[in-house]
């Protein structure tokens, strides 16, 4: 216990790999006690049996299983927490220090540039000093971080060494590593999946229930009817938050990608759930299959990595790929980027080659670790040496070198990899389909877990990636974001309609990631997070007081009968669309600000601003239509009218605390500063600093307007950042233009009916049934994969039957045949010849029992006989002898 | 020319001694008669003995030795066969060994 006790006050990381563990001890816990709940039901008969039975719930299974689930998470939300917490005060702690030094440099600098002579020796010797500090102050909170924050342990050693690392041999490792973001994701996906499991056990209430029977599925003898599968849910939502937290919490590639397939998995049964429904079934194949195709990027993009690094470690893998940040002279001027060159064709006499620095190279120099760096370190670039001596194999303290577009394709693998997991065009087709599983399902799916898992991964492995892929990355985003809302406009189906909104944020995510906002991006994932999960969970709640009507044709005027979710619900919609002091407003400002300066530096890719803001525009409406088809106007269908309710106080319960969050938890102060948020400078801290390099300069100062936390960079004239931090407001307010157009349009069709839907209907039909189908999307893989797979199926499957079964039928047919002939060469041959030789020893036997007469006589003359010729025969030989 | 007795004579009178006993034993039906047959095998054997330590030094103890072991030998040989005979008899009321067929195959 004490022992405890000292791990989590030394080693405060244990809190999330404590958070980690106990849903998967949640997930154990239930299923070792069903599967003795199997094993004990057939002996219910005896009594000892039916004690054990009825220990386990019997017949009558209960809600205990949501009772564990829900508690394991609400466990690791309290640990998440507690870890967060602390981890923020000590982070503050050091960066109030670090930020501290960065101010006085940066005034330093000022007035060294304003001196003269003398005086310029004295400011330039006593930067000198500063730098050291900085670096000092930098190191130590490295160390503090390192030993507090991560860990990790060998899980899998194979011998012999990796290519790149022949000492080390290969090692696959479970580790942990927390950074801000980490444990603001920890936060938010145990907050949020704590509220969908307790939404759950109202929303599933129906599974506990012995026979439930299913609507939806008719087989000969009626509707079906099944076991309920209460504690099945909840045993797979354990599961699915286990990997969840666990793909957070690693501080390498590998578990991730581990974490990766759990999660996969998971979505795979819980949107399966009804599985004896076709359109169920169907959707969970096509979930998991898309996303092996994603996942085959992502193993192409580790084999690169493996290969040419011999790491997973995210740490190892950036300080080598990304230059160091200072060497023993100072700053670098690539410090943060890439350094390419191209090999000279001679090699040294050691194996080495001298690789020559030029900004397009074929090569990307891999640094040595800064712990096998040598004492005095001398940095590579146009500001010193542009050689450098590189190894194949390079051992610790040498360099190395990688191909240029290994590394821009093991981005784009990494990158396929999440294009898959978050839904991205063009493999975003199984997301809406995946609406067929239960929708808390839907909702953890949507804002907590599976999609936010590409968008993390992004963020995370951000200092793998290339200029080109963050372009594909930028461009894939605002592709999504478009095609996804466009198709939005159209859906009637509730739950259709957030799935394709879900879709376009997580498009923005992306777009904001590849275009330098990487803050942006991830701010934005977390606060999507909340709203999602909230008009996900309020769907759920009309959904389940319409008594499972999804389709808004049918709904019209629920205000009255259900006025929490109502309102609940508003407040998500004008969260997603942005409405200032909402949290969407925060987040989707700062991603459309830095695409504005992404835009302003490359005014060849002015598609990336315009399609987000477009889109801002059409997310108003689409939302707010959503809203007034569903609760406002006439009500459509009399009957569901009738019937509605609104839902029991477990299920409104989360939706009023995530309508709360999804107003206030990215507030900062001042609340009406968009730049201001507290949640952004959390994740702030989080940045590696080869965002900045890549898009702003590294060598950043404080700004003095804006006090200490805002960072601009130096290069005014060309920098993303520094773009994006001055047109903030620019960028929000024309957004905001757009969502007010948008909503106000919503109202005028929906809600005062000045225009008729139908109407526009008719006008444009061939642009309503393109959208309707989805941009034909599931059409055109029908053509262009599905189909050709099933003529080249029958192909194979004709050449199967004729050629390869033709062959196996003759080769049998002639064994057969050989077979008939050994069997009468077997009989007449082997067989004649061991019969003879039989008989002959039988008739020679029968033969010779005739010289047994039984007379003594006779046996005394043979005898005196044989003695008699043996006699004669010796005498014979005897006489020979003597003769001869 | 006078006629020496040798080893020959001697040996030809244990040939001729063991023929007769032969014959004896093969042509008799009566078991007491082939009893008599062997005896006469078995003194023929004696007679060789006997000649054989007369006549070779090296052989001189052997010879002798063994003739007696054989006549010993004859005495108890006799004992039982006759035993034999008189179970024999008690089984087939008759001392014909043409009527013990009981294991012809």
């Amino acid at each position: 216990m004490m022992d405890l006790l000292e791990l989590f006050g030394e080693h405060p990381g244990w809190y999330f790999v404590a958070a980690t563990l106990v849903p998967l001890l949640s997930f154990v816990l239930i299923l070792s006690a069903s599967a003795l709940w199997c094993a004990v039901r057939p002996f219910r008969d005896t009594p000892a049996g039916a004690a054990l039975f009825n220990f386990f719930g019997g017949e009558e299974r209960g809600r205990t299983p949501a009772y564990v689930a829900t508690g394991a998470i609400a466990l690791a939300f309290v640990l998440s927490l507690v870890g967060f917490l602390r981890f923020t005060i000590q982070q503050s702690e050091f960066e109030t220090q670090i930020q501290q030094v960065q101010r006085d440099l940066y005034e330093l600098r000022v007035k060294a540039k304003a001196a003269q002579g003398q005086d310029k020796e004295k400011w330039e010797e006593e930067i000198e000093a500063k730098e050291n500090e900085l670096e000092n102050k930098e190191k130590m909170w490295e160390s503090a971080r390192s030993y507090a924050w991560q860990g990790h342990f060998d899980w899998l050693r194979i011998r012999p060494g990796s290519l790149r690392d022949p000492d080390r041999g290969t090692v696959l490792q479970l580790g942990y590593k927390i950074d801000s973001l980490s444990a603001l994701m920890f936060v938010m996906v145990t907050f949020v999946a704590s509220l969908i499991h307790l939404f759950s056990i109202g929303y599933m209430s129906e599974e506990l229930q012995p026979e439930v029977e299913d609507h939806q599925v008719h087989t000969r003898y009626g509707l079906l009817v099944r076991r309920g599968r209460f504690g099945r849910f909840f045993m797979f939502l354990s599961l699915f938050c286990f990997s969840m937290l666990n793909l957070v919490l690693a501080d390498n590639l590998f578990q991730v990608f581990l974490s990766w397939e759990l999660v996969g998995i998971c979505s795979y049964l819980l949107i399966g759930f009804y599985f004896e429904r076709q359109s169920a079934s169907n959707a969970a194949n096509k979930a998991f299959i898309t996303n092996r195709i994603g996942d085959a990027g992502f193993i192409l993009g580790l084999l690169i990595l493996w290969t040419n690094l011999g790491t997973f470690h995210f740490d190892e893998l950036f300080q080598r790929l990304r230059a160091p940040l200072r060497d023993s002279h100072g700053t670098l001027q690539l410090a943060g980027r890439f350094v390419r060159g191209d090999l000279d064709p001679a090699r040294a006499a050691d194996g080495s080659w001298s690789l020559k620095y030029s900004p397009d190279g074929a090569q990307v120099v891999l640094f040595p670790l800064p712990q096998d760096r040598p004492e005095h370190y001398h940095g590579v670039g146009p500001d010193r040496d542009d050689r450098v001596d590189v190894f194949e194999a390079p051992k610790k303290g040498q360099h190395g070198s990688m191909p240029y577009w290994l590394l821009v394709a093991a981005g784009l693998g990494i990158f396929l990899g999440c294009v898959g997991k978050s839904a991205q065009f063009p493999l975003h087709v199984w997301l809406p389909d995946a609406m067929e599983g239960p929708t808390p399902v839907s909702a953890l799916i949507h804002a907590a877990t599976m999609v936010a898992a590409g968008v993390y991964l992004v963020g995370r492995c951000y200092p793998l990636f290339t200029y080109e892929a963050l372009l594909v990355i930028a461009y894939t985003g605002g592709i999504t974001l478009f095609i996804a809302a466009t198709i939005a406009v159209v859906m009637t189906d509730i739950k259709k309609v957030l799935a394709y909104s879900t879709v376009s944020q997580l498009g923005y995510m992306m777009l904001a990631l590849g275009v330098g906002g990487w803050v942006a991006g991830l701010f934005h994932l977390l606060t999507h997070a909340f709203f999602k999960a909230l008009l996900f969970l309020c769907s759920g709640s009309v959904i389940y007081g319409c008594h499972h009507e999804q389709d808004m044709l049918k709904m019209g005027g629920l205000y009255p009968k259900m006025k929490i979710t109502a309102l609940t619900m508003l407040i998500g919609v004008l969260a997603i669309a942005g409405i200032p002091l909402f949290t969407g407003w925060y987040s989707k400002d700062a991603i459309l600000a830095q695409a504005l300066g992404f835009v302003y530096v490359h005014p060849q890719h002015l598609l990336l601003f315009l399609l987000p803001l477009g889109t801002a525009g059409l997310t108003a409406f689409y939302m707010s239509r959503l809203w007034l088809m569903t609760f406002t106007g006439k009500p459509r269908d009399e009957h569901v009218y009738e019937h509605a309710h609104e839902s029991p106080g477990t299920m409104t319960m989360p939706l009023v605390v995530l309508a709360v969050c999804s107003v206030g938890i990215a507030w900062g102060w001042p609340i009406y500063d968009a730049q201001a948020s507290w949640l952004e400078q959390n994740v702030h801290h989080a940045q590696h600093h080869a965002v900045l390099a890549d898009f702003g300069n590294i060598d950043y100062t404080v700004d003095q307007e804006h006090g200490e936390y805002w960072v601009v960079a130096k290069r005014a004239e060309e920098n993303e950042r520094l773009y994006a931090y001055y047109n903030h407001h620019l960028a929000g307010n024309l957004a905001l233009g757009l969502v007010v157009i948008g909503m106000v349009f919503a109202g005028l069709i929906y809600w005062k009916g000045v225009l008729d839907p139908a109407e526009a209907q008719e006008q444009f039909p061939g642009l309503h049934a393109f959208l309707m189908d989805k941009w034909r999307f599931d059409w055109l893989y029908s053509v262009v994969v599905v189909r050709p797979a099933l003529v080249v199926g029958s192909w194979l499957a004709w050449f199967d039957l004729h050629v390869i079964d033709g062959v196996l039928h003759g080769v049998a047919y002639l064994s057969v045949l050989l077979s008939k002939w050994d069997g009468l060469f077997d009989n007449s041959v082997i067989d004649g010849l061991v019969n003879l030789v039989g008989n002959a020893i039988y008739s020679a036997g029968a033969r010779l029992r005739n010289v047994q007469t039984g007379f003594l006589r006779s046996y005394v003359l043979f005898l005196v006989l044989a003695a008699a010729g043996i006699f004669m025969v010796l005498a014979y030989f005897v006489r020979m002898a003597a003769a001869g | 020319m006078t006629l020496t007795v040798g080893l020959t004579h001697f040996l030809l009178l244990g040939a001729l001694l063991f023929v007769c006993g032969a014959v004896c034993m093969a042509s008799k039906r009566n078991a007491i008669g082939i009893l008599m047959g062997v005896e006469l095998v078995l003194n023929a054997a004696t007679i060789n003995f006997v000649a054989f330590a007369r006549y070779n030094p090296i052989f001189q103890v052997e010879g002798q030795i063994f003739a007696l072991f054989v006549i010993v030998l004859a005495a108890a040989e006799a004992a039982i066969a006759l035993a034999i005979v008189l179970n024999f008899y008690n089984n087939h009321l008759s001392v014909d060994v043409d009527t013990a067929e009981e294991l012809k195959g």
